[in-house]
């Protein structure tokens, strides 16, 4: 892995994957920048403990959501941004609703840093919930419960939106 | 709105890009040489301990409250045992006291009946 062309090739596969998650976890792009700044620092100091591109990705995911928890852990409060900054920021997307994509983006800001991570997990790297749990180390139980309410929060906030399969994360 | 929540999720949570500034910081990061181990300097903590030599003292002074906490127990059942023994050696002398004034007692009452027979007219 030290070859700098493999490492090139390595940053361009998951760099999107490590951005989003802090950037949708933190609510700020320069501290999503710092934090995947961070984690690739990490990377780099751990370059020899990685098995595969399955285990780096698995790596990269959970360093990136420990290191997002813990800094929300240690604010008491998020930062507010702009709304332009936040339009630009969730506006990157070709939505067929660009509104409700916005909005759905913000509620997540309403979740806990746990139920955030889980959410962004499941819906942005499209793990399953026994994934989400290997990654965050957690119960698979607590996946699913996050995973539920996280969604009935989403529904309750969101008019007219209905949930689909609610019951695929009765626990 | 009819579209199910969680596509509608899935497509709000796409990825994002970087910055192409942020993706060269990154590639940086990755590609610079891996630091070494830090020295042994550098991993001192705030007070400039070896971390070794802080749990080393942290268990010395672990140690040292235990052997405290031990002679001050021992002490205390020690100092108990004494009392408990003082206790005894009254109660003993106690008793030995009172068997010495009825002994007393019952020469005494023996004289003074054995004077009256001897002289009754007194």
């Amino acid at each position: 892995m030290g070859n700098p062309q493999a490492l090139t090739a390595l940053v361009l596969a998951h760099q999107r994957s490590v951005y989003s998650l802090a950037l949708r976890m933190l609510g700020l792009k320069d501290l999503a920048e710092d934090l995947a700044q961070d984690v690739f620092m990490q990377l780099n100091s751990n370059l020899q403990s990685i098995e595969s591109s399955e285990h780096l990705g698995f790596w990269l995911r959970r360093v990136t959501a420990f290191k997002a928890i813990d800094q929300l852990r240690r604010r008491a409060r998020l930062p507010t941004t702009s709304l332009d900054e936040e339009a630009h920021q969730y506006a990157d997307t070709d939505a067929s609703d660009p509104l409700l994509q916005t909005h759905l983006a913000r509620l997540l800001d309403c979740l806990s840093p746990q139920a955030r991570a889980v959410m962004l997990l499941r819906y942005q790297e499209d793990l399953d919930p026994t994934d989400i749990a290997r990654t965050l180390d957690m119960p698979i139980n607590t996946v699913k419960s996050h995973l539920k309410r996280s969604l009935q929060i989403m529904r309750q906030k969101t008019p007219g939106a209905h949930l689909a399969r609610p019951e695929d994360y009765s626990t | 709105m009819s579209e199910d929540l969680e596509s509608q999720l899935r497509t709000a949570l796409r990825p994002i890009a970087p910055s192409a500034a942020l993706e060269k910081k990154l590639i940086a990061c990755v590609t610079a040489k891996a630091p070494l181990a830090p020295p042994v300097a550098g991993r001192r903590g705030r007070l400039g301990f070896h971390p070794r030599a802080r749990w080393l003292s942290l268990g010395v002074a672990a140690c040292l409250l235990l052997a405290l906490g031990i002679q001050h127990r021992l002490q205390e059942r020690h100092e108990r045992e004494n009392g408990l023994e003082a206790r005894r050696q009254v109660l003993q002398a106690l008793r030995m006291t009172s068997q010495k004034l009825d002994l007393a007692y019952e020469i005494v009452k023996s004289q003074s009946t054995s004077l009256a027979d001897e002289n009754p007219g007194a």
